[in-house]
């Protein structure tokens, strides 16, 4: 099966045909393999607990461009909170996107973190090898999980967008899917 | 994306534009104008850059920024039109 995608950009028609099996077949492998990232990212902190992220938060990050932020973070309650909240969002965010529940959710709060990770990453190693980094493809690559939606392909949204409570509530919708 | 406000444009197409010009853009005018970017022994590119890194760093943020704001007042002010989910 192949579905025209009518849309416009920029003024322009730029319909295109995509093929749906691969498309879906596309969405699941590249939310498995992501969320698998994540998951693993997660977990491995809690495997190795205590986790001390005043490394990232403080120290070399202060130089950066998100550095007023981040160093915000970088000791008393709000570090212990960025000590539970990072190995604790990377394992939700992963399991998220693996069993596509709350997919959208679970891809924006990916999006969110890596904006971090590529900009202290890249910024602190002095983008030694360019400003594309691994760090900015997973950024998009969670922007592109939310935007089409990867959970309704054999994942626990398809099901959820179906119960009433979710009917009765569309503002729902972006956080499913 | 032909029914677009304004302010919607500004958001997807000023975001990109700026993603695209902080990566993209000042990547290739680097390439085409700018000082050689010799490897060294250790695999790292030496960065003798025409555009200072924090500048394309604020170029590239304010991007995502700008495409940050889209999805956030779309989700705010409007349900989703796609009713099959």
């Amino acid at each position: 099966m192949v579905t025209n995608i009518q849309t416009q950009l920029l003024g322009r028609d730029v319909s295109f045909p995509v093929e749906e099996s691969r498309f879906a077949y596309w969405l699941v492998v590249m939310r498995l393999i992501v969320g698998w990232w994540f998951l693993h990212a997660g977990l491995d902190k809690f495997l190795a607990w205590p986790f001390d992220a005043s490394w990232f938060v403080g120290g070399a990050a202060a130089q950066t461009s998100l550095g007023p932020i981040v160093t915000l973070f970088a000791d008393g309650a709000l570090l212990s909170f960025t000590n539970v909240m990072v190995p604790l969002g990377q394992t939700l965010i992963g399991l998220g996107l693996i069993v596509g529940a709350l997919t959208r959710l679970a891809a924006f709060f990916g999006a969110f973190l890596m904006t971090f990770f590529y900009f202290i990453n890249g910024e602190t190693g002095g983008w030694a090898h360019g400003v594309i980094t691994g760090d900015l493809l997973g950024l998009l690559i969670f922007a592109m999980i939310a935007t089409l939606g990867a959970g309704r392909v054999l994942g626990v949204d398809a099901y959820l967008a179906k119960t009433s409570f979710v009917k009765n509530h569309p503002r729902l919708r972006y956080f499913i899917g | 994306m032909s029914e677009l406000t304004t302010i919607e444009k500004v958001g997807l197409y000023g975001g990109a534009a700026l993603l695209l010009l902080g990566t993209v853009g000042m990547g290739l005018i680097e390439i085409l104008l700018g000082a050689p970017h010799p490897v060294s022994g250790e695999g790292q590119v030496v960065h003798e850059t025409l555009f200072s890194l924090s500048l394309r760093s604020y170029t590239i943020l304010l991007g995502l920024l700008l495409m940050a704001a889209y999805g956030v007042s779309n989700l705010a002010t409007k349900p989703p039109r796609d009713t099959s989910i």
